[in-house]
């Protein structure tokens, strides 16, 4: 494993579209939270306390870091969808084999940065909650709701998942950009709101969703309480299950496809 | 030591059948040709042995083991077209495949050196001409000195030079025992570079062996006289005449038994007719090669 990250590593090192969305990806994590925040304490201040619920107060701050984060995991998923197609559009993915990678070893190269960054933005936003509790809270630390940062890694977890599963199926950068955003930001969230609605709330099971059903704003679950149908654990498992699912559907692909 | 042994390899795309249960070794220390006309089977075979295609039956085995990534390793592979990060330089670019093939970095300026990249080595990729990419991918496959080079179409995109560069540093890296497996459809860059030929059609095996055996090119005789009707009735007598082939001014004859042109001339002469014209002529790469894929 070590020899496949430090060919990862090679590969990015001087690769400047990559840092650039590196760089946004991770400067979004604290810059969002920060705007909010300050956004918060504003209304505080000009409502003369009327709207009085703090938003980065310990442990409320763990919700909102999942909550706000989340919508710009984005930003990680088009990450992962580059580093893939780049290796479609140039055939490296053959020349990787061809030199003496397995299949599998190329698939794991790309399962790295599922996970490296993954981990990477769950630092951060854990660093980036920590800073604005003790700047904009006024409680001592805590991590009462910390659960939503674990729901909100495992969302990161599924969403690049599902970046590396377009991005092995689709293999065209822009094309895969397009379907992958076009779900995520909207196709599903569609499907819930209507399926919600005339079916019931088993169509709070798909792969975001199940995610965001475990991380409402703070504001909305004081003023709609405990909307969501099922457990945590049931909703976890969900997340669990669709990233083993696109997980084995990329592998299979890998395993037996004319690459 | 077979390097590659095929064992009945058959792959379609489609309806279409690329290979057709094709079947051959390739032994140790050879230069193996895999010669055959564009869309013969020649890259899908060999995508077949680097695993970047699947074949629907049939095995194989590369140093008569288990044909995995590790037996990969150890073999220098140009396949099709060069593939490279556009945005890495031809260095960055070799830093990778020496990683991959879990090699160490002390080898790259000599390869660099080789294809004659050294100057250019920091430039990226995507600034390179058609033939400089071939000649970084060249000395990408010669990376670590592996003891196995398979080129498919190593002379792709050069030019004159760096052609004869290429088939140059062939035959020295066969004099120095290495297994060269090449696919080709220049005709004369096999008979040149290799010793052992596989020649494929429309996916199937039609001959294999070494090449003086597979592209047998028999001497032939071409011959004239003022009276060429009297000369084609003595000629076909002669106890060792195979073939004629007539044209308004010469005959060109076969014989067998590796009968001379001394033999014939005085044959003619004993029989009454002077020649004018007397040349022994070789069939051509090209006739001979139609003859093989036309049975």
């Amino acid at each position: 494993m070590f020899n496949i990250i430090r060919t990862e590593w090679l590969k990015v090192r001087t690769y400047r579209t990559f840092w650039v969305l590196f760089g946004v990806a991770v400067l979004f994590i604290p810059a969002i939270n920060i705007i909010v925040a300050e956004f918060n304490r504003n209304i505080k201040g000009e409502t003369k306390g009327l709207f009085s619920i703090a938003l980065y107060d310990f442990d409320t701050v763990w919700r909102m870091m999942g909550n706000v984060t989340s919508l710009f995991t984005i930003f990680f998923g088009f990450l992962v969808i580059i580093l893939v197609t780049n290796e479609f559009t140039f055939k490296t993915h053959r020349q990787n084999v061809i030199d003496g990678w397995s299949r599998v070893d190329f698939l794991l190269s790309k399962v790295f940065w599922v996970l490296f960054l993954s981990v990477f933005a769950l630092i951060i936003t854990v660093i980036t909650g920590l800073c604005l509790g003790l700047v904009y809270g006024k409680s001592d630390i805590g991590f009462d709701d910390f659960s939503a940062v674990w729901f909100y890694f495992g969302q990161m977890v599924l969403m690049l998942t599902m970046a590396l599963f377009v991005g092995m199926f689709v293999k065209r950068a822009g094309l895969a950009m397009v379907l992958y955003l076009a779900y995520t930001m909207g196709v599903e969230q569609l499907i819930v709101a209507v399926g919600k609605k005339y079916v019931g709330s088993v169509f709070t099971l798909l792969p975001i969703q199940a995610g965001d059903e475990m991380m409402p704003l703070p504001i909305v679950d004081k003023m709609v309480p405990n909307v969501s149908l099922y457990s945590p654990t049931v909703y976890a498992l969900t997340i669990v299950a669709y990233i083993g699912l696109f997980g084995y559907l990329v592998y299979r692909k890998m395993a037996k496809a004319d690459l | 030591m077979s390097i590659l042994s095929l064992n009945n390899i058959a792959k379609s795309y489609g309806r279409i059948q690329a290979l057709k249960g094709v079947s051959f070794d390739v032994p140790a220390g050879s230069v193996f040709g895999i010669l055959g006309p564009n869309g013969s089977g020649k890259t899908t075979l060999l995508g077949i042995v680097t695993d970047v295609l699947k074949a629907d039956s049939g095995t194989f085995t590369l140093f008569d083991g288990p044909a995995g990534a590790d037996a990969r390793k150890q073999i220098g592979t140009l396949l099709e077209t060069p593939n490279f990060y556009h945005y890495l330089s031809a260095f960055d670019n070799l830093r990778i495949a020496a990683a991959i093939k879990g090699r160490g970095e002390d080898d790259i300026q000599r390869v660099l050196g080789i294809a004659g990249l050294t100057e250019r080595q920091h430039s990226k990729f995507k600034t390179f001409s058609l033939g400089m990419k071939q000649r970084l991918a060249i000395a990408s496959a010669l990376l670590g000195d592996p003891g196995v080079l398979v080129l498919d179409e190593p002379t792709n995109g050069l030019d004159p030079v760096g052609i004869a560069e290429v088939r140059r540093l062939i035959k020295e890296l066969a004099g120095m025992g290495k297994t060269v497996i090449m696919a080709s459809h220049l005709l004369d860059e096999v008979e040149k570079v290799c010793d052992h030929v596989a020649i494929m059609l429309k996916g199937n095996l039609l001959m294999s062996g070494p090449v003086s055996q597979v592209i047998s090119r028999e001497d032939f005789i071409e011959m004239g006289a003022a009276d060429l009707e009297r000369l084609k009735q003595v000629i076909a007598g002669h106890p060792a005449f195979s073939s004629i082939v007539a044209s308004t001014e010469t005959l060109q004859v076969s014989f067998h038994n590796g009968t001379t042109a001394e033999e014939v001339n005085a044959w003619c002469f004993e029989n009454g007719v002077r020649l004018n014209h007397l040349i022994i002529r070789k069939k051509s790469l090209e006739a001979a090669f139609f003859e093989i894929t036309k049975a």
